[in-house]
């Protein structure tokens, strides 16, 4: 490792680091503008200049262009350097509006910091300025381009980092122009990192724009929620409203960038008809009341009909303090295990997943992005996690070969493979894949279970696979054949059940042929790798809890920020079940057809308002910290008058409490026995506290990983059962219900920055599945089902599975007339309508 | 292609292939834009789309282009663009005075266009003729030792031959 | 009359043939390397002539050509650059003009020394007429087998296409010129990798300028001995494309041995300066080089020697400014030259020459003010920090212009006004 001296401090660094990061470790903050270390290196700017002093470098050098080197000696202070960088910022200057006050950026803009930190403060240039005009970006991002100091960060990220196609440079000399060809919504999904991004204020967040000043916000460390990959946030509010999220920086991630429903997303904290106020037997009563209540009525009906006549129901938007309270809460009043998934195949495939992954083979996002290989199985990166789309996209640009093994059309900003097959195939696909890639066996000796276990792949079925991808798989397999570092990303909701211990076996399988595989896993829900670890070996399907309120066996039902009705594909069973119910007690934070028919109604804290922990699909802790307090937005209490007219000594709509400590106050009136503890033994797989423990303000925990050194499953064992396969398609399509980027998931479905860009509902079938029943592009299909008719547009694709129809759960669509998840349609009851 | 089929058959299929010869369809942008523009008239949006499609490279990739270079013409120019070097050999031969000749004939300021819509005036830098200077090119077509008597010459052609072949813009 | 090599075969009136260019020992040294010689030969040979890139920088071509590693993948590429857009330059457009042949075997000696099958020659827009003579000639070579499939019945192939720029300065900078025959943005690219490494599509690519090339089958004829002594310098050998232009009565290019004087390239060549003029100053290599004074007048024309000054011979292009000439104009059209075709990546060059050129304008018009020198003293050596050579190649006018004629440039500030300008 080489060693470097700037400015008289001396500093080792791995090889390969910029000189301008050396400085950094060292608390030295060389300016910069086109620098950013996700992006990588370019020298355009200029003004991270500093002088070399000693070593293979000398003079004034660019200190982001320049690896440290043993022997060199750098000053960042010296006459010569600070006279360039001063130069640079006046060069800048020379054609940026002078109007920082009325520039959204203000307050947190570099070229201002590095404009007033270095001095400059005189115009001498008196030249006119430069003006450009400014385009339409869309919904999310405001345009001005009159501020642009051409750092190339945003044509950089656009194009190179993202592989989107849509903004870019033009024209040339000092007039180079970044935008778009014509006016238009921006089509990359991760557009809004460009306000982070941009050193200036050419791009600012539409949905805060004008807002807010960034000094008066409260910021605060997050996460975001909406998926299961918790990429880190800053969250930002002002007067009980959260105006703007911002990506964070985060090693294991991998960058500081987010996709746009995490940045857009959070408009369900602050929407209106957020429901605020607590209920009982729709009267509004206090929280301490319609806990008081809550907790009357449990016990009643706990000592009428006992334990077992109460469920409790969570979800993985819960934060892991909510989850670990309900489990302490139905352990300690000997209530049934708490059930944290709706759908019980995807409970089933998310718990094998849980239970697989351990240190030998999980990888981070970061992991994802420098594999050589990567096969995705069962999972659509861009619209379940799009964040893992960047990262594959980052391996590719790396040099890796990636695979999507998914019935789904794909829409990886990436070049790749894509293998459309159906779900009941993959398992297939994948074994004989990866049975043919270290068949030839030139990997060295296989420990001998191994050695069994890739004989026991079926070599064959790949080969014998419907669909015509014979050149492509052989592309695959030789990539395959020579990769060192093949990483496995394996979904969780439309494949088989054991499709994710088959890949935990196959990434053993790889790890000993070829000393390192990755594996990878997509959750549905930020934290459903806690509800899993939480509800562990026990069963506790929802259809059960459902069966058993129709006997009429459970009489209580608890919903823990749940609602059962966007993911239960039954409607009016479910409507008809729970209204059988003695008692329905809903927390939640969003207004839900839950909430409406409950009897005790307890609000709760977003994310925002409370100290939070979650876990990502790859086991690790994230502790997101609150950024206000709760309370009615000012700007909706005062009816739009700024400063309000009228003052209170109580924040209004601020009662409500987090869904765990409402929980344990229920615990705690109703008596219950044993303690609700925070240091469960499953949250220290290896050493060390639990990730809940701690001093306020300090989690040792955070950024952990709960997973053990080896998984305690007995690998390979299941061989018998991944390869059964081979249901006939028959005349009907699989249905699959899927995410997609907007429109789909919980949260953020209630967004009214994403609501103005979600796509209309639609579904997508294989082109030749369409023609043959006589569908095109664009056609309403009217699927006639046994709980009433679904319309929907079709689109079709050429590059998807054949027999499946892939049908996103968008929120705007009433899907839940299906009566099953895992249906199939006949295909003589679609028509067009 | 719903946008090349605006192309005569003969030029679209004359394209094709010339993309296809290329290492990478990219490679071929520029040639492919000046055949359009000569076809056109100039780059227009519409030509820019017929592009598009036929390089499978976005609008916007290839504006990245269109926009950095001479002698693409994003905007209507006139049948004749002239190009009159204003580099240093020039500007000692007097570029000067004769750009206002040629300006003052044409009744247009630099950059318009005629009003019959012949002719265009552009500037450019150093031709490469210096030893001819001073020096314009007219449709790729280079005139040196400029006079104002030759400018009015090399007008009046171009002006009254409407038949004269165009050449490459 | 010194011996002519590259213009053997130049006309007042017509382009060399094939058949001429072969009659004066065009494509031999094709036969007699190709296939009998290793490409490391060629290399080792080139090496021993110690030919220098005529694109500029004068870099010795074989040490470049040895930079494209040994066991590198193919395809390999070969680049001719006949960008040309360096005001005051316009060798490459008479050479091709003279001897078309020379280039094209040339550059097929390059490929065969490099391992490269395809080359590429890059033409600016207003050589449309080289762009057309060289693709004639090219199929005429091809027909002839000299190029194409299998050269000379040896396994060697070679083809070469012309790639028409869209016409900016910037391309002519190799690594730009590579982005943009690729098609994509032609903004410069630092190294390393070098091209010789990661050039064309990730492949390793030698770019050279034509003349370079051109000098190549002369060598391999002729060997290294007989080209050093075409040559009055003992680190520059060969002769050299001297194009001469400005206030002479004799503009024009000129092959003349390395090293022969300024002096007698404009007295003698260029048959000295326009009746009633007087030498004032001259750019010696295009505009990117200072200005040399008539002090400056003997300094021998060869990379060595006018470096020994402090100065650049560039391209040998000799713009000669006589002394009714005002400088500030000319040095504030050349700024505006390079302001207009900066590539607008760094911020030095993008922003920096506007705020020269704004200077320069100023004191032009009378505007000007005693604190502008040092303002722009101060630019022109920060310039040198810029991304590439472009912007230190813009700032040598300029700085030389307060160098060698600060009283030019404080006379114009002090009558508020051209001198000039009556
Ligand atoms: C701004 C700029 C413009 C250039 N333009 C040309 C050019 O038009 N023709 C050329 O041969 N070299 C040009 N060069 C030099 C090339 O970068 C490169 O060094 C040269 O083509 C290599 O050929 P050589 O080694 O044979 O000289 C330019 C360099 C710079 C910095
Ligand atoms: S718009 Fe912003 S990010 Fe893009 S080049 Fe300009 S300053 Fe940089
Ligand atoms: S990828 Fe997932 S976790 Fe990351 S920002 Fe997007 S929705 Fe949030
Ligand atoms: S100095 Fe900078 S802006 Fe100028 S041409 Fe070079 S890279 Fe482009
Ligand atoms: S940060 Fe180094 S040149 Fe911009």
């Amino acid at each position: 490792m080489p060693r470097i001296v700037i400015d008289g401090l001396e500093i080792e660094v791995p090889q390969e680091t910029k000189v301008i990061d050396a400085a950094e470790r060292l608390g030295i903050m060389i300016p910069r503008f086109c620098y950013l270390k996700s992006l990588g290196a370019v020298g355009a700017c200029r003004v991270c200049a500093v002088k070399f002093l000693q070593g293979p470098f000398k003079g004034v050098q660019m200190s982001c262009m320049v690896d440290v080197q043993d022997g060199m000696v750098v000053s960042t202070t010296d006459d010569e350097a600070v006279a360039f960088r001063r130069q640079v910022i006046e060069w800048l200057m020379l054609n940026h509006p002078h109007d920082c006050p009325v520039c959204d950026e203000g307050g947190q803009c570099l070229l201002q910091d590095e404009t007033v930190s270095g001095g400059h403060g005189i115009r001498r240039y008196k030249g006119s300025k430069r003006t450009y005009r400014n385009q339409y970006l869309g919904e999310f991002i405001a345009h001005e381009m009159n501020r642009c100091i051409h750092c190339y960060r945003c044509s950089r990220f656009y194009q190179e980092y993202c592989g989107y196609r849509d903004l870019g440079v033009m024209q040339i000399a000092d007039r180079v122009y970044f935008g778009r060809f014509q006016n238009g919504q921006l089509e990359s999904p991760f557009s809004g990192n460009l306000v982070d991004l941009c050193p200036t204020g050419v791009y600012t967040d539409i949905p805060a724009r004008y807002k807010v000043r960034s000094w008066d916000l409260d910021r605060s460390p997050s996460v975001c929620i909406h998926c299961s990959l918790g990429c880190n946030t800053v969250a930002n509010a002002r007067y009980r409203t959260v105006w703007r999220v911002e990506g964070r920086y985060n090693e294991a991630l991998g960058s500081e960038f987010i996709c746009d429903r995490g940045r857009f997303g959070f408009g369900y904290t602050n929407q209106p008809s957020r429901p605020r106020q607590a209920r009982v037997d729709s009267r509004s009563v206090a929280l301490s009341d319609a806990l008081k209540s809550a907790a009357e009525k449990l016990s009643r009906i706990h000592a009428a009909s006992g334990p077992r006549a109460i469920a409790c129901v969570g979800s993985a938007r819960n934060s892991l303090e909510t989850q670990t309270m309900l489990k302490s809460l139905c352990d300690g009043l000997g209530l049934p295990a708490p059930c944290f998934f709706v759908n019980s195949q995807t409970e089933k495939a998310v718990k094998r997943a849980v239970a697989s992954l351990d240190e030998r083979v999980a990888v981070s996002l970061n992991g994802v992005a420098h594999g050589d290989f990567i096969v995705a199985v069962g999972v659509d990166p861009l619209n379940e996690a799009p964040m893992l789309a960047l990262a594959m996209r980052q391996a590719h640009r790396r040099g890796a070969l990636l695979v999507i093994l998914d019935p789904r059309p794909s829409f990886l900003p990436a070049p790749h493979v894509h293998l459309g097959f159906a779900p009941g195939e993959l398992n297939g696909v994948l074994g004989s894949l990866v049975g043919k890639a270290l068949e030839t066996g030139d990997e060295g000796k296989l420990p001998p279970l191994h050695e069994d276990f890739l004989k026991s792949l079926p070599l064959e079925s790949l080969f014998k696979a419907p669909v015509n991808h014979g050149e492509e798989l052989d592309v695959v397999l030789s990539a395959l054949q020579k990769s060192r570092r093949p990483v496995l990303v394996c979904g969780s909701e439309i494949v088989r059940e054991n499709t994710p211990s088959l890949c935990a076996d196959l990434a053993l399988l790889m790890r000993s042929a070829k000393g390192q595989c990755g594996l990878f896993y997509v959750l549905p829900g930020a934290n459903a790798f806690g509800g899993a670890l939480l509800s562990g070996s026990e069963e506790s399907s929802f259809m059960e809890v459902v069966e058993s309120m129709e006997q009429g066996c459970t009489k209580a039902l608890v919903l823990v920020e749940s609602d059962p009705f966007l993911q239960f594909p039954h409607k009016d069973r479910l409507k008809r079940a729970m209204e059988k119910l003695e008692l329905l007690i809903v927390l939640d934070h969003l207004p839900s057809l839950s909430a409406e028919m409950s009897h005790v109604f307890l609000p709760t804290s977003t994310l925002f308002e409370v100290d939070s922990t979650f876990i990502n699909q790859e086991g690790r802790v994230q502790w997101s910290r609150a950024v206000h307090e709760g309370g009615i937005p000012m700007e909706q209490w005062t009816e739009g008058n700024h400063p309000p007219r009228a003052h209170g000594a109580i924040i209004p709509g601020q009662d409500f409490k987090a869904a765990g400590k409402v929980l344990e106050e229920i615990a705690r009136n109703m008596g219950a026995s044993g303690e609700v503890s925070l240091s469960d033994p499953r949250f220290r797989p290896g050493k060390g506290a639990s990730p809940l423990e701690g001093a306020p303000g300090d989690r040792p925990g955070d950024g952990m990983r709960l997973i053990p050194r080896e998984s305690s499953r007995e690998p390979f064992s299941a061989r018998e059962e991944y390869f059964t396969f081979g249901e006939d398609a028959g005349d009907s399509l699989e249905l699959l219900l899927v995410e997609a980027l907007f429109g789909t998931e919980e949260l953020s479905a209630h967004s009214p920055a994403l609501e103005k860009v979600e796509p209309k509902p639609h579904m997508w079938m294989h082109e030749q599945d369409a023609s043959m029943l006589g569908f095109s592009q664009d056609d309403v299909i009217a699927m006639d089902l046994e709980g009433g008719v679904v319309e929907v547009r079709l689109k079709v694709s050429p590059s998807m599975a054949r027999g499946v129809l892939v049908l996103p759960r968008h929120h705007r669509l009433q899907w839940q007339k299906f009566r099953d998840i895992s249906v199939r349609v006949p295909h003589d009851r679609m028509r067009k309508s | 292609m719903a946008y090349a089929d605006l192309l005569p058959e003969e030029m679209r299929k004359q394209l094709i292939q010339r993309i296809a010869e290329g290492e990478t369809a990219r490679e071929q942008a520029i040639d492919v834009m000046t055949a359009l523009q000569n076809h056109f008239g100039h780059m227009s949006d519409q030509a820019m789309l017929v592009a598009s499609e036929l390089l499978a490279m976005t609008p916007l990739e290839l504006e990245e282009l269109a926009t950095f270079y001479n002698f693409i013409y994003r905007q209507p120019v006139g049948k004749y663009v002239i190009h009159v070097c204003d580099s240093a050999v020039c500007w000692m031969h007097g570029h000067e005075s004769l750009m206002d000749h040629l300006l003052s004939r044409l009744k247009i300021r630099l950059g318009e266009t005629t009003e019959d819509g012949l002719f265009t005036v552009l500037p450019v830098c150093c031709l490469g003729y210096c030893d001819h200077a001073p020096a314009m090119l007219v449709n790729r077509h280079i005139h040196g030792e400029l006079t104002r008597e030759k400018i009015d010459r090399i007008l009046t052609r171009l002006a009254e031959e409407p038949h004269l072949p165009t050449g490459m813009k | 009359m010194y011996p002519q090599v590259l213009f053997a075969n130049r006309k007042a009136s017509r382009i060399a043939t094939m058949e001429e260019y072969c009659r004066s020992g065009g494509y031999e040294a094709l036969s007699l390397v190709v296939g009998k010689w290793t490409g490391k030969d060629v290399c080792a040979e080139v090496q021993r002539a110690n030919l220098r890139g005529r694109g500029g920088a004068g870099f010795p071509a074989a040490i470049k050509w040895l930079g494209v590693p040994e066991e590198a993948d193919y395809p390999r590429y070969v680049v001719a650059n006949c960008d040309e857009m360096e005001p005051g330059t316009f060798k490459d457009r008479v050479l091709v003009h003279a001897d078309p042949h020379m280039i094209l075997e040339g550059m097929a000696l390059t490929g065969y020394a490099t391992g490269a099958e395809k080359g590429f020659i890059f033409v600016r827009p207003s050589y449309e007429s080289s762009a057309r003579i060289l693709e004639r000639e090219i199929q005429k070579a091809r027909d002839a087998g000299y190029l194409g499939k299998n050269i000379l019945g040896t396994d060697f192939s070679f083809e070469i296409v012309v790639h028409r720029s869209g016409g900016r300065y910037i391309c002519g900078e190799a690594t730009a010129l590579l982005n943009a025959l690729q098609g994509k943005r032609p903004n410069p690219v630092k190294p390393p990798p070098y091209p010789t490494v990661k050039g064309l599509w990730g492949r390793p690519t030698v770019v050279n300028n034509i003349e370079t090339m051109a000098n190549v089958p002369h060598i391999l004829r002729n060997g290294a001995e007989w080209y050093q002594g075409l040559s009055r310098s003992s680190t520059s050998p060969g002769t050299k494309l001297f194009c001469v232009s400005g206030r002479v009565n004799g503009p024009g290019c000129f092959e003349l041995p390395m090293g022969i004087t300024l002096r007698e390239i404009i007295e003698e060549h260029a048959g000295g300066l326009q009746p009633g003029c007087h030498y004032k100053a001259c750019l010696p290599g295009g505009a990117s080089t200072r200005y040399l004074t008539s002090e400056h007048l003997d300094v021998p024309m060869d990379f060595e020697s006018v470096a020994a000054i402090g100065h650049r011979m560039g391209t040998a292009a000799i713009i000669v400014f006589d002394q009714n000439t005002c400088l500030v104009g000319a040095t504030l059209n050349l700024t505006q030259f390079f302001a207009r075709e900066s590539c607008g990546w760094c911020t030095p060059c993008r922003e920096g020459l506007p705020y020269l050129r704004d200077l320069l304008w100023r004191i032009e018009k009378g505007e000007g003010e005693e604190e502008f020198i040092p303002m722009m003293r101060a630019m022109c050596d920060q310039l040198w920090n810029a991304y590439c050579a472009l912007a230190p190649g813009a700032a040598s006018p300029v700085e030389s212009l307060l160098t060698y004629f600060e009283d030019e440039v404080r006379e114009h500030i002090r009558q508020k006004r051209c001198p000039f300008k009556t």
